[in-house]
């Protein structure tokens, strides 16, 4: 018992650091999801044949393939190609535009979902399109993205374990590289897993607290 | 285009695919004038009122409205004219459509903000005076989900008047609501009448229209079947099907059962 919690307390500091860069992949990852996520929303449901086509060619697309592929496509693939990137920006490209996907589909279900009335009365006011989608259609469609926004936020957090391949020094990287010194598998990973674990668990709380307290509001 | 015109729509027809939803509908509607739209279901009257102010595209005719000239067919007008025409024309709908994440005073001084630029405060003063007027400035804070149909009605005519509108558009503002709480709503669409608001009202309350309409157009079949002053319209109508769709609005009890003029077929009704 003693060996087992002086072997967790004594790698904690090492995985903490590889925590760091998992917080600011996810985070990095998930802004640049969340924005082009949206922009594929807008262009699937925009009235430009083109711009319909394409987005929806991509996430068709990008969404089938493993998230692992496209992680070594676009760091060793591009590089093939004399595009080379850091593992760092690799990682936050590929996860980012995967994750894209998901965030699109769930924004453009929640735009469709919003009644058309809402629009027309907006539109009858003489508001333009941009701020019909920013006052009116988006406010509402917040109850909507958020609880599968938040469960896409938990495979987003668990995906970026698998950066560890391109060797960025993630939290997952931090338990392999623990475990292959110190020969404790079992714990080593066991502890990334509760790190895994609380983190989500933070960002879920934070994440109901607010639509709760925006729910309130409204009622 | 007479000073007095401020529509004109001048043989309008609309047409998704090979379904006519009418076909030359011709109105004029004069400053300070108030024209109610009648007629049965699906005579295209909710279509026509929402190409007033574009919120549907038709094929052809021509709309004269508020100094702008627009012909059906392919040509959108410029966002400036739509945007023009839109925050100079109010519209109240059938469903209220009143926004649920707003409260009500956040509801009515939404358009002003955001697209005249009003300063919020003097936004604030002007939607309270609004909700004076129709008896709901206690209502203010409150979000839609907590009013009647005929409060949320209410607040939506005040959304639209926000705007300063020179002319407002009533599509069947009363058709959703329980009938007790058709009459407040009346009371104030009535209320703009007598100051003069220049109106275009479809509706089903044909005492109402005879009362506050100064013109009267009765759309059936995919067109107009008659038009002209209310009273003579509502009361003498010329045309036969004018004629049979007021006697079957205003004597529903005389429409004979289908079941016992028909004769049916073996195995049920038709």
């Amino acid at each position: 018992m003693q060996t087992l919690w002086s072997a967790w307390m004594q790698y904690l500091p090492l995985l903490l650091r590889g925590t760091a860069m998992t917080v600011e992949l996810t985070a990095a990852a998930l802004v640049v999801g969340v924005l082009f996520g949206f922009l594929l929303a807008l262009g699937r449901l925009s009235r430009v044949p083109a711009l319909d086509t394409l987005a929806t060619g991509y996430v068709e697309v990008v969404r089938a393939i493993p998230v692992l592929i496209i992680l070594f496509i676009t760091y060793y693939g591009f590089a093939e190609l004399g595009l080379v990137l850091s593992g760092i920006t690799a990682a936050v490209v590929s996860l980012g535009g995967f994750y894209a996907t998901q965030y699109g589909e769930i924004f453009r279900g929640a735009i469709l979902g919003i009644d058309r009335g809402q629009t027309e009365a907006a539109t009858a006011l003489g508001l333009t399109s941009a701020q019909t989608m920013r006052r009116v259609v988006l406010p509402q469609a917040f109850f909507t993205i958020l609880p599968p926004a938040t469960n896409q936020l938990s495979n987003l957090i668990k995906d970026t374990s698998l950066v560890f391949t391109i060797s960025v020094a993630d939290l997952m990287y931090q338990a392999n590289s623990a475990l292959s010194v110190n020969f404790l598998p079992m714990d080593m990973l066991l502890e990334a897993g509760v790190i895994y674990f609380i983190f989500y668990l933070i960002i879920a709380k934070v994440l109901g607290r607010w639509e709760v307290s925006v729910q309130r509001r409204r009622n | 285009m007479s000073n007095d015109v401020v529509i004109r729509a001048d043989r309008l027809s609309k047409r998704f695919g090979t379904l006519t939803v009418f076909e030359d509908v011709s109105i004029e509607v004069k400053k300070r004038e108030v024209v109610a739209i009648i007629g049965p279901s699906g005579a295209g009257k909710s279509t026509f009122i929402r190409c007033i102010n574009y919120l549907h595209t038709f094929n052809q005719g021509t709309l004269e409205i508020l100094g702008h000239t627009i012909v059906g067919g392919h040509n959108h007008p410029s966002k400036d004219v739509l945007q023009d025409i839109r925050t100079r024309v109010g519209m109240v709908f059938q469903t209220f459509n009143l926004f649920p994440h707003l409260n009500v005073i956040e509801n009515i001084t939404l358009a002003p903000v955001e697209v005249k630029k009003v300063p919020r405060a003097q936004a604030n003063a002007r939607a309270m005076e609004l909700l004076e007027m129709v008896g709901l400035p206690h209502k203010a804070e409150m979000y839609p989900k907590r009013l009647s149909g005929g409060e949320q009605q209410r607040v939506a005519i005040c959304r639209a008047l926000a705007m300063e509108p020179e002319v407002m558009l009533f599509d069947e503002p009363t058709s959703m609501l329980d009938p007790e709480l058709v009459g407040e709503v009346l009371a104030a669409i009535r209320r703009l009448a007598k100051e003069g608001m220049t109106m275009v009202l479809v509706t089903h309350e044909m005492q109402f229209a005879k009362e506050v309409a100064d013109t009267v157009v009765i759309m059936a079949d995919h067109g107009v079947v008659e038009k002209g002053p209310a009273r003579e319209v509502l009361e003498s109508p010329r045309t036969e099907r004018a004629q049979s769709f007021l006697h079957r609005v205003l004597n529903p009890e005389e429409v004979p059962d289908p079941l016992e003029q028909e004769v049916l077929p073996i195995g049920g009704r038709r």
